[in-house]
């Protein structure tokens, strides 16, 4: 049987994003929560600002005062088009872009809050952390989808360009 | 991003390249990396593929080299899309 496609790209660039209404507004309140609480100190936050210079903590440091702001506005800006983009069905390159950003970055603070390992695992009803591995899980098919319909617009031989230093974060 | 200047460093440091490393961890999504390589790098579908492939495998790969300002950035490319990335001198 064929599964309904939720993301595909239409012939002008843009794509069909049909996502349901209810998913959509959980990944937005999701992404509004943890915009908000992005600066905080917590070790769930860990996987958006990893380590650069790992074997020389000083240099580090110097990237981590650079970097840290900079990785906090990408994301900043990118919850912004997610939320003004959340009712529209159909999405140019740019609100996809943010919206993959933003789910990757939701199942990475729950990831590390659930410790999840390579391997599927299947949680009782009862599990305390049941409901938040459905999300999470849920959050990997979304990412799959956008994901599938972004790749479909890049070139199989790659287009051999690496953006210069000093531009945005691509 | 505004990248600061390196320190002083002797000429050999400076010759040397620094490499970029991406780690394997248990969330990102194989064709998620796989995609990351190919916009970030520009690298044929096939080529992204194979270093994620090193990733999930072996643990990790390089998956650029230059300067430290040319590495520094693509570090700060690849975190801001989630990916598990660091920079050491090549030895």
């Amino acid at each position: 049987m064929r599964f309904r496609r939720y993301v595909a790209p239409n012939r002008d660039g843009s794509y069909r994003f049909e996502f349901p209404e209810p998913l959509k507004m959980l990944i937005v309140q999701l992404a509004d929560e943890l915009n908000q609480s992005i600066g905080d100190d917590n070790p769930d936050l860990a996987r958006l600002f990893p380590t650069a210079y790992a074997k020389d903590p000083e240099l580090d440091a110097g990237y981590q005062i650079l970097a840290r702001g900079e990785l906090i506005d990408h994301r900043t800006t990118a919850f912004d088009t997610v939320k003004s983009s959340a009712t529209k069905d159909v999405l140019d390159d740019e609100q996809l872009t943010a919206w993959m950003g933003v789910v990757n970055d939701l199942r990475l603070v729950l990831g590390t809050r659930l410790d999840v390992s390579e391997d599927d695992r299947e949680l009782s009803e009862d599990h305390p952390d049941a409901r938040a591995y459905e999300i999470y899980m849920l959050l990997g098919h979304v990412l799959s989808e956008i994901v599938d319909g972004l790749s479909s617009n890049l070139p199989d031989e790659g287009t051999g360009e690496r953006p210069a230093p000093g531009i945005d974060l691509g | 991003m505004e990248v600061e200047e390196p320190e002083v460093t002797t000429a050999t440091d400076e010759d040397r390249p620094w490499v970029v490393l991406v780690w394997n961890d248990p969330i990102n999504l194989m064709p998620y990396v796989t995609f990351v390589f190919q916009k970030l790098f520009g690298y044929s579908k096939e080529k992204a593929t194979s270093l994620m492939m090193d990733v999930h495998e072996k643990g990790r790969a390089t998956v650029s080299s230059g300067t430290r300002t040319e590495a520094e950035h693509d570090v700060h490319r690849l975190h801001a899309h989630g990916l598990w990335a660091t920079m050491e001198h090549d030895e």
